[in-house]
């Protein structure tokens, strides 16, 4: 059996290449992406030095050199040394009392999430607070959510599914999102293809996605456009699954930061008071707008993706960019299933993408530049 | 991306050490030029969610 599995996808002059080992992409120059494949066909090492040193006219040794290279770096066995301590948590049991109990609708699905604290409530009640009903007896699925020895835990139907420390703690929040579409949308983790750190925006018929790093006005920008006409799919949190490549929506609500108040304030008043969250222990004041979509069972193809900025007094730019760039951008802050097969689906995906880059300052004008997206009019 | 790069000034003495046996060759220089992806280990809600700083 091979040690290390490989896929490659030629995309503007470069071959990126995945490699199973680590669930890791490299972006290679075509020729090193074919000495990689030439390895993995176990042709012999002189003969890729030879075909390669005519081609690049260099001395025979040295490209055997720098063959061997390659291989150490790419055809190198698993490492073992990282495997974790893997902890089965036997001897913890769920606590007996929760001080706060919710109830969330999504669809016609219930979910009952006790918390154990306010500390536990805080972490995820916000964001799910406007699908809140009250409580009930017909519910499809219980979350609990404690924190035992420094460790956050997080049970779904009385199943262990881990727990985080403090410093992994967008970690766990991310999986409880992930265990809550996996029930919304009724697919297993092997069904993604991957959850992006981007926003989406649909207009009921294909979605994009919004990405920039944080603090570029992602979010103020999806309230905006969805103040617009446009449906709020996902925020933060976006995922992708593998059988048709569509966007999901996730039902969270739109996380909005102090500074764009001003910019939101007129068009969403209920943020000054009810979309206020005060945790009143922790002294914390968190605003969620809620997103304006009405059906979380609906999914939509994207084929478009920006990269979106709000800088103070820019004039309107917006450009195609090279999908290279877009990809290393990407890659870094998304989750992308380790399964080969769903790999081979993103790099088909991603290469099919057309990626644009968006800075405004005046609001009108980056409505109406994503409102000609959507609408071919680019 | 963050960039975690570190800058270490060294000779030029050792810079060419540390070329090493390619230094001659700038092909096979852009060849062995790559870069390294490493997409998220597992789902992850933004960073400044709340809940992260307590």
């Amino acid at each position: 059996m091979k040690n290390q599995d490989f896929l490659f996808k030629a995309i503007e002059g470069k071959t990126v290449t995945w490699c199973s080992n680590e669930n890791q992409y490299v972006v290679l120059e075509n020729i090193t992406a074919d000495i990689i494949k030439r390895l993995y066909k176990e042709i012999p090492i002189k003969d890729i030095a030879k075909a390669l040193s005519k081609k690049i006219d260099a001395p025979e040794e040295k490209t055997i050199d720098f063959i061997l290279d390659i291989k150490r770096r790419f055809l190198k066995s698993k490492n073992k040394k990282n495997r974790s301590i893997i902890n089965d948590h036997r001897d913890v049991k769920n606590p007996e009392n929760f001080e706060y109990v919710k109830y969330y609708q999504v669809n016609n699905i219930v979910f009952k999430v006790s918390f154990l604290s306010e500390n536990e409530l805080y972490l995820i009640h916000p964001k799910f607070s406007h699908l809140e009903i009250k409580k009930t007896n017909n519910y499809n699925h219980t979350f609990d959510v404690f924190t035992k020895h420094n460790y956050t835990f997080l049970t779904v139907n009385n199943q262990i599914i881990g727990s985080w420390s403090r410093n992994d703690i967008h970690y766990f929040q991310g999986k409880f999102s992930m265990e809550l579409i996996q029930k919304i949308h009724h697919k297993e983790e092997s069904e993604w293809m991957g959850v992006f750190h981007a926003s989406a925006l649909s207009n009921d018929k294909k979605a994009i996605l919004f990405l920039g790093d944080s603090g570029n006005g992602k979010s103020t920008s999806l309230a905006l456009l969805q103040a617009n006409g446009f449906t709020c799919l996902a925020d933060d949190f976006v995922p992708i699954d593998e059988k048709k490549q569509e966007v999901y929506s996730f039902p969270a609500a739109i996380s909005i930061k102090k500074n764009s108040l001003e910019t939101l304030l007129p068009i969403y008043p209920e943020l000054e008071t009810t979309a206020e969250y005060n945790f009143e222990r922790l002294n914390k004041v968190v605003r969620f707008l809620k997103p304006n979509n009405t059906d979380f069972t609906q999914h939509l193809p994207c084929k478009e993706l920006i990269f979106i900025k709000y800088e103070k007094d820019a004039g309107l730019n917006f450009s195609e960019i090279s999908k290279l760039e877009a990809f290393q951008r990407l890659v870094p802050d998304s989750w992308l299933s380790p399964n080969k097969e769903n790999a081979a689906i993103f790099l088909d995906w991603f290469s099919k993408l057309n990626c644009y880059s968006l800075t405004y300052s005046r609001n009108e004008e980056m409505i109406d530049v994503v409102t000609k997206i959507f609408n071919d009019e680019l | 991306m963050k960039n975690d790069k570190k800058t270490e000034e060294i000779t030029r003495k050792e810079a060419i050490k540390k070329i090493g046996n390619y230094s001659k060759y700038a092909a096979l220089t852009a060849l062995g030029t790559y870069l390294i992806l490493n997409p998220k280990k597992a789902q992850a809600a933004s960073p400044s969610t709340p809940g992260t700083d307590w």
